[in-house]
């Protein structure tokens, strides 16, 4: 039980870590992303090939996820481009449209390259005992650095004068325009910020269990379930829903199997968006 | 700054909302935009901004012609737009709005900030509120601080006192004569036609998208056709 929850809230972290990236993407740049799974995969690709390369796993894992950015800046400044000429709903389904192809190229392109792909890191000490329950190491790793990656995201929005001119562009496009802000430059950054920690997640993913090529589609629908239920522009929201999703994920996978557990999560996303459009911890409803 | 429009036409799709307008606000003057509802004028001071793109003529700052720059672009220039819809910020505090303002100047941040704030003490008693709880009186003095933090040359005013109750709009009409005082650059679109013409210098009036009328505020405060149709 208490094994199930504490999976439930790791696997809940790493879906926040995704959804936060769909969710500033979104917030920011009027683009739903749904190649946002397949960013993460390319931060545990990357990771993979350094290793392979004899690179050491920390410096590797920190590669894949520089190297998640660095396609994610790739991807705004290319495909998105035509996307951002327009606004609102246009450049909302010309974006869906553009990810989703992207998507395909890149799911197509690595379960063909790599055919017998799979992320799978092991730390040193398997588990430890924390008050008489063992614990995966692996699972406090990640729950750990997920948690610091918030904070200091929470910081970097509420302190810092880009975090505040990101959070002025999600208010209000116009505003931060007529204030002198450059939207186009701060998008950037913030796809860039989004790819890594989409990234860091599928690296996550290989500590945690394994990953495979194969797994974009899913990180995507499950991130975006995450990024709905949490109110597509409240990141606090995002970071409540990936944990309270992840725990009842995690449970119904453990006592009703993993497809029914999809329905489940559906149908809990289906009733929040229907009780509180506006997501979990929405401010104006 | 000396801000001019030559011969400024703008159509959305088919329909033509500026047809041939010319403009200009001298340095430290104060120009009145007036003319009944849809005749333009909205458009006429997004287009100045670049908000707008005209489909011909010409926007020029300081004599040379500046067609296509972008709004955050003329802001940075010191030309600074206040909408009527305000576009503030509604999630985040007075403060962060303001500090937001001077986005392109943080040196002179505090300095300016201190200047807002003895122009509307309100703001500074509510500094630690969001914005989108304030009353619409509010939201418009943190609409015309924001732009302040800027540090304008050129403040555009786009109806100033709508949705203000009339208390409100004589206390803001007190303040934005102060403005005036400093030497700012004022061009302010209104349909309170009286205060804005008592306030300004000059004034251009707005019909079908061309102007109809310019001259001195006085002027045309005096003038029997504008009397019958907007003062009444």
């Amino acid at each position: 039980m208490t094994a199930t929850l504490f999976d439930g809230i790791v696997q809940g972290l790493q879906l926040s870590l995704l959804a936060v990236g769909i969710t500033l993407i979104f917030g920011l740049g009027g683009v739903l992303n749904l190649a946002h799974g397949q960013f993460a995969v390319i931060g545990g690709v990357a990771a993979k090939l350094l290793l392979n390369w004899g690179v050491h796993p920390v410096l590797a894992g920190i590669g894949g996820i520089i190297a998640a950015g660095l396609f994610g800046l790739l991807v705004d400044r290319s495909l998105l481009v035509p996307a951002y000429r327009y606004r609102g709903e246009e450049r909302l389904l010309l974006g869906l449209i553009l990810t989703l192809g992207l998507s395909f190229v890149i799911d197509g392109y690595l379960n063909y390259a790599l055919p017998e792909f799979s992320l799978m890191l092991s730390l040193p000490i398997p588990a430890v005992q924390v008050a008489t329950i063992p614990m995966r190491t692996a699972g406090l790793a990640t729950s750990l650095i997920a948690m610091m990656v918030f904070l200091a995201l929470f910081l970097f929005l509420r302190r810092t004068l880009l975090g505040k001119t990101i959070r002025s562009i999600i208010e209000n496009e116009i505003g931060a325009e007529l204030c002198g802000i450059d939207p186009s430059r701060t998008r950037t950054i913030i796809v860039g910020l989004a790819a890594m920690m989409a990234g860091l997640a599928g690296i996550a993913q290989g500590l945690f269990s394994s990953l495979g090529t194969e797994m974009g589609p899913e990180f995507t629908i499950l991130g975006l379930l995450v990024a709905v239920v949490g109110g597509v522009r409240s990141i606090n929201g995002t970071l409540v829903a990936g944990v309270f999703l992840g725990i009842i994920n995690a449970f119904a996978s453990r006592y009703v199997g993993a497809y029914v557990a999809f329905i489940i999560l559906l149908s809990v996303a289906m009733v929040t968006i229907l009780l509180r459009p506006t997501g979990l911890l929405a401010r104006f409803t | 700054m000396v801000v001019r429009v030559e011969d400024i036409h703008v159509s959305y799709g088919p329909a033509v909302v500026l047809r041939g307008v010319s403009l200009e606000a001298r340095v430290g003057e104060a120009v009145a935009v007036i003319g009944p509802n849809g005749a333009g004028k909205t458009t006429l001071l997004r287009t100045m901004i670049g908000m707008t793109r005209p489909t011909r003529g010409c926007i020029l700052y300081d004599g040379k012609v500046r067609n296509g720059l972008r709004a955050f672009e003329t802001a940075r220039l010191g030309i600074i737009y206040v909408p009527a819809e305000k576009e503030l910020f509604p999630g985040m505090t007075v403060l962060e709005n303001l500090e937001l303002g001077s986005y392109c100047n943080v040196e002179d941040a505090p300095g300016r900030l201190g200047y807002v704030f003895d122009l509307f003490p309100r703001l500074g008693e509510r500094r630690q509120q969001l914005a989108g709880t304030l009353s619409g009186g509010e939201q418009q003095m943190v609409a015309i601080g924001r732009a302040l933090m800027g540090g304008p040359k050129v403040l555009l005013l786009d109806e100033p006192s709508t949705g203000l109750a009339p208390k409100m709009v004589a206390e803001l009409y007190q303040q934005l004569a102060k403005l005036k005082s400093t030497g700012l650059t004022l061009i302010v679109a209104e349909q309170q036609v009286p205060l804005v013409l008592s306030l300004t210098d000059r004034a251009y009036v707005l019909e079908q998208g061309a102007i109809r009328l310019s001259g001195k505020s006085a002027d045309i405060q005096g003038n029997p056709e504008i009397k019958v149709a907007y003062l009444g």
